[in-house]
């Protein structure tokens, strides 16, 4: 037993020291990691955003994504990280923009409808070119959050439990930068973004 | 139109002949091939939960694991899933690691036998591909859950073979499927015994701060009896993989929503 608790121990202490070493392991540390060599447009879906157009993933190639899972019922911490991202975007250079694709996708594949995704949109003053509020089959969906590493759980009242994620890709798909939890800062992932607009690929 | 009204009732007889085939078909058949689990609730081990059950509204569950060669019917109509095909985001090295390059060899692997070596993306994509979906978490665990016991010394008993076959998961000699004797109160096989089932969602939010390390354990032991113990391990031991794990003592199965009622279905009396 002594031993038991002694690996746990050290177990424990391995993980917190780790944690410090923020920038190289803190995406490997957390749940799902993700191998940053592996590119998101392996997942051919198809996609419908809000303005009710069809995409697969790889129409986005070529330059940086932004991407980030949330819901439309989801009144609390929802708008918080879709602010978040909206900050991200903002950090880019106006002349940028442009360049960068946002995807926010809804766990919610049963409520938020292409229309449902038009009125969030609308009412979070983000019908903006470059932006797609996103839904597709709900496989699909629970596959690209496997490979964001973003969890979701749908509870009996309909709501649902989800981490908080955002998620920036480069020019081929490969996560670039991964920020987690809400109100965090973001000027590393917008230098993430300018690099990758500058040279295609992340930092 | 005379043309039209003359081929109606043709058409029309055609298909009550289509219908009758059909449902002595579905007569002969001896073993339906997934069961509906009807809504309901349960506790569940994990700790946030505590007091409150979990309801589960009502689907489909196929009623076995998916076979090497229901697998290998799959990998043939959707060649993106071959072993040697599958990019590395989707499923580690070991993918299909049994199977002979060219394909299973049944004399090693055993037709019926359980497919392994599956990643949870692979094992998504062939349920998408049947019209179907991986149960959730705890549509599978309600399912798990929905067996009937004598007495409680059978529970222990049955405890004590659970937290035996989790300590020494035997992948060299796995059994055809339908061939443990466990089943549930609806008739769903080998959720025991077996092999582990990859679930939609395998590691629920709750992961981080639920996992093999800082006495998870010993909290989830607070039910106290051997049974959530043992429903312990299988919470904790799929937390640990990753979606591209690809291990012999992984499989799964199948569910389906009610609206997706599959034509080989019966419901349990």
């Amino acid at each position: 037993m002594k031993t038991v608790s002694f690996i746990l121990l050290m177990f424990c202490l391995a993980t917190s020291l780790a944690a410090q070493h923020h920038h190289e392991i803190t995406d490997a540390l957390n749940a799902g990691e993700i191998s940053a060599e592996h590119s998101l447009y392996h997942l051919d879906a198809e996609w419908t955003d809000h303005r009710g157009e069809t995409y697969a993933l790889s129409d986005f190639s070529g330059e940086p994504v932004i991407v980030v899972m949330f819901y439309g019922n989801c009144t609390q911490v929802c708008p918080m990280l879709i602010q978040d991202t909206r900050r991200l975007y903002s950090m880019v250079d106006e002349a940028n923009r442009p360049s960068v694709t946002v995807l926010a996708i809804t766990f919610d594949t049963e409520n938020d409808t292409p229309d449902v995704l038009r009125k969030y949109a609308e009412q979070e003053q983000l019908n903006i070119p470059g932006w797609h509020f996103m839904t597709s089959e709900a496989a699909s969906v629970r596959s690209l959050a496997m490979m964001l590493g973003v969890q979701y759980s749908k509870k009996s009242d309909g709501h649902f439990a989800h981490s908080n994620l955002v998620t920036v890709f480069d020019s081929q798909g490969r996560v670039a930068k991964r920020v987690e939890g809400l109100n965090q800062p973001m000027a590393e992932a917008a230098r993430e973004i300018r690099s990758i607009i500058k040279t295609g690929i992340r930092q | 139109m005379t043309l039209q009204t003359n081929i109606a009732p043709v058409n029309l007889l055609a298909l009550v002949v289509a219908a009758m085939a059909l449902s002595l078909a579905a007569t002969a058949r001896a073993q339906p091939r997934q069961v509906l689990v009807p809504s309901g609730s349960f506790h569940s081990v994990m700790p946030e939960v505590e007091g409150e059950p979990i309801r589960v509204a009502s689907f489909y569950l196929d009623v076995t694991a998916v076979t090497n060669e229901q697998y290998e019917v799959f990998t043939a109509k959707h060649e993106q899933w071959q072993r040697g095909e599958v990019p590395a985001v989707f499923a580690s090295s070991d993918y299909l690691k049994h199977w002979a390059a060219s394909g299973p060899d049944y004399e090693v692997i055993g037709k019926n036998r359980p497919v392994t070596h599956v990643s949870w993306f692979a094992a998504n994509a062939y349920c998408q591909s049947v019209g179907g979906r991986l149960p959730t978490l705890n549509e599978w665990e309600y399912s798990a859950q929905l067996m009937d016991f004598d007495s409680q010394s059978s529970v222990s008993q049955f405890a004590a073979r659970l937290m035996s076959w989790y300590s020494s998961v035997d992948t060299k000699n796995s059994a055809a499927v339908g061939s443990t004797g466990i089943e549930n109160r609806l008739g769903v096989k080998d959720q025991f015994g077996l092999i582990m089932e990859w679930v939609q969602d395998f590691k629920p939010p709750v992961a981080d701060d639920l996992s093999l390390d800082c006495g998870t354990v010993g909290r989830m032991q607070q039910w106290g009896n051997a049974y959530s113990y043992a429903a312990s391990i299988r919470y904790i031991t799929r937390m640990s993989y990753s979606p591209t794990t690809a291990t012999a003592t992984m499989g799964f199965r199948c569910a389906y929503n009610m609206e997706q009622e599959p034509e080989t279905a019966t419901i349990a009396q």
